[in-house]
């Protein structure tokens, strides 16, 4: 039970001496609620003293609490379905009009390692758990708004309960899986000599020419930078929000509030993207992280300055070689040797 | 209905076939009809299984390096889901009030959480190493597949209901748990029983014949 001492200029106000046109002993229906609303709205600081140690603790009504909840409902639950839903919009549209960006000549067959299993577990880890957080992270920002109405309250209040756990547990192994993708894949990050081309030339969906590329373009290095920076500041922030007994005021979980949302939105619309660009988006491309192995004709489409270095390495395999690998004996070669 | 279903029926049958499935195949095992073996001992069996049972528990220097994500994950796993199955506090909870009749005490709540979180990340390490390579895919069988499914669907279903505010939500983790249990003793799971015994055996055999692996 919070007890706080209060030294409010109210209480004064509320003595005989400075109401002395008014009779002794009436009373209004509720005393109570001109001290509260003098204790909101006064400009006075709103801090007093307490015996209860602890942050904050002295406040008696957090009056920017109103303003926030007011902030939350009106921009965040508001523009984050909509910002969402555009980005949705924006890659139907882009793929009726262009299609699955194709190669020329097609696939080859004859196939070059880009990812290790290591690179791959990394990659998927870490977003399996992105998946799993947007969606239960999307479900306590707008379910109030969006679920209630289609469900009900109890169904929503079970469904908040169960998104509510699971991300707070499952969000500090999203930091660390966000870790291990630093330490696997940051060197080859580094932004480049040609880079700037490649941006200048909107990764070539601008005009037909080619864009050349390294080992990873323009692009895919500064998705990889949004997830670490804005994935760090998601991170920190909800680790901020989900220990509240370290000290941190009210105003800094409010702007932690503020950063996890804007971040996760941000990153979800890009991931879309992402997710788009990877799979039904480009031909060839979901391969890399499917097998680690990508075909060299996509290779010279997308990268070819690593597809010259591959082929002077001699690293590209031949379709016989990458089935041997993966277990998958080409049929000439089964009735060759005679295997089953 | 179903709550009855779930709290009563199911948990006493599944929670019998768990126990008779486990001493059916520990007994299969024990009882399977050994050749003797008549050849001269060159050195000690009961020595070579000894070592065998602990050695196992480090891998060997030479492959160290090539499955350091399947020890990790392994060992952050196993032992995020032994310190949850038996140290979490609505397990111990549950253990004393519905099987044991005694309790022991449980894990703080911080722990609690970690140790759930080693849990879910090593589960999630190794499922995805065994889809993602090759050789490890091709060797993996449906039961496999099945079994850390099943483990993790468990799992969520635990992390869900975490807040303990709703009876639903209990329900589900343990109608999973149930689940489990039935599939427990026809599976790849029974590794938790007999990984020791195998060890033992193995090295034993080793020993008996003076192999030094």
């Amino acid at each position: 039970m919070l007890v706080v001492l209060l030294v409010l200029p109210v209480a004064n106000a509320s003595t005989p001496q400075q109401h002395k046109d008014y009779p002794q002993g009436v009373s209004s229906i509720s005393p109570g609620s001109d001290l509260w609303r003098e204790v909101r709205q006064r400009d006075l600081p709103i801090s007093g003293i307490t015996q209860v140690q602890g942050v904050e603790s002295g406040v008696l009504i957090n009056a920017d609490g109103d303003r926030w909840a007011r902030f939350r409902i009106e921009n965040p639950v508001r523009y984050a379905p909509i910002v969402l839903l555009v980005v949705v919009a924006i890659l139907v549209l882009f793929y009726a009009l262009r299609g699955k960006v194709g190669i020329e000549g097609g696939l080859s067959g004859r196939m070059v390692k880009r990812f290790t299993d290591y690179e791959r577990v990394v990659h998927w880890t870490l977003a399996l758990l992105f998946l799993f957080l947007a969606l239960t992270g999307l479900i306590l920002l707008l379910g109030r708004t969006l679920l209630i109405p289609l469900f009900g309250h109890q169904v929503f209040s079970l469904l908040a309960s169960a998104s509510k756990e699971s991300h707070n547990l499952v969000g500090p192994i999203f930091l660390v899986s966000l870790i291990m993708m630093v330490v696997s894949f940051a060197r080859r990050n580094i932004y480049e000599k040609g880079d700037l081309t490649w941006l200048l030339k909107g990764g070539g969906f601008i005009g037909k020419s080619h864009v050349s590329g390294g080992f990873f373009n323009m692009g895919e290095k500064s998705w990889y930078w949004m997830v670490i920076l804005i994935g760090l500041a998601i991170s920190i922030s909800g680790l901020i929000l989900v220990s509240p007994n370290f000290g941190q005021g009210r105003v800094i979980m409010a702007i932690s509030h503020v950063v996890h949302v804007l971040g996760a939105v941000i990153l979800i619309a890009v991931s879309l993207g992402h997710m788009y660009m990877g799979s039904i988006g480009t031909e060839g491309s979901i391969e890399a992280m499917k097998s680690g192995y990508v075909d060299i004709n996509w290779v010279e489409a997308h990268h070819d300055r690593w597809a010259q270095q591959v082929k002077e390495n001699d690293e590209v395999l031949t379709a016989e070689e990458f089935a041997r690998l993966h277990g998958r004996i080409p049929e000439s070669t089964d009735n060759a040797t005679g295997q089953s | 209905m179903i709550e009855y279903l779930i709290k009563g029926p199911l948990w006493y049958f599944s929670l019998a076939v768990f126990c008779i499935g486990v001493l059916w195949q520990l007994a299969r095992i024990i009882f399977a009809a050994a050749k003797t073996d008549l050849s001269v001992a060159r050195g000690s069996a009961s020595g070579g299984a000894w070592r065998n049972v602990f050695s196992r528990f480090v891998p060997h220097r030479e492959i160290a390096p090539r499955i350091r994500l399947q020890v990790i994950g392994g060992y952050m796993f196993h032992l995020g889901l032994f310190a949850l199955l038996f140290f979490a506090a609505p397990h111990v909870h549950f253990l004393e009030n519905h099987l044991l009749g005694f309790g022991w005490t449980p894990m703080p709540h911080w722990a609690f959480i970690v140790a759930a979180q080693f849990a879910f990340f090593g589960l999630i390490l190794l499922w995805l190493r065994r889809m993602l390579n090759a050789v490890s895919r091709l060797i993996s069988t449906t039961d496999d597949h099945i079994a850390a499914i099943l483990t993790f669907v468990v799992m969520l279903t635990g992390c869900l209901a975490l807040g303990q505010g709703f009876h639903a939500l209990n329900l589900l983790h343990l109608f999973t748990v149930e689940l489990l249990m039935i599939y427990f003793p026809f599976s790849c799971l029974m590794h938790a029983f007999t990984f020791i015994p195998s060890r033992a055996f193995t090295g034993a055999w080793f020993g008996r014949r003076g192999i030094d692996a």
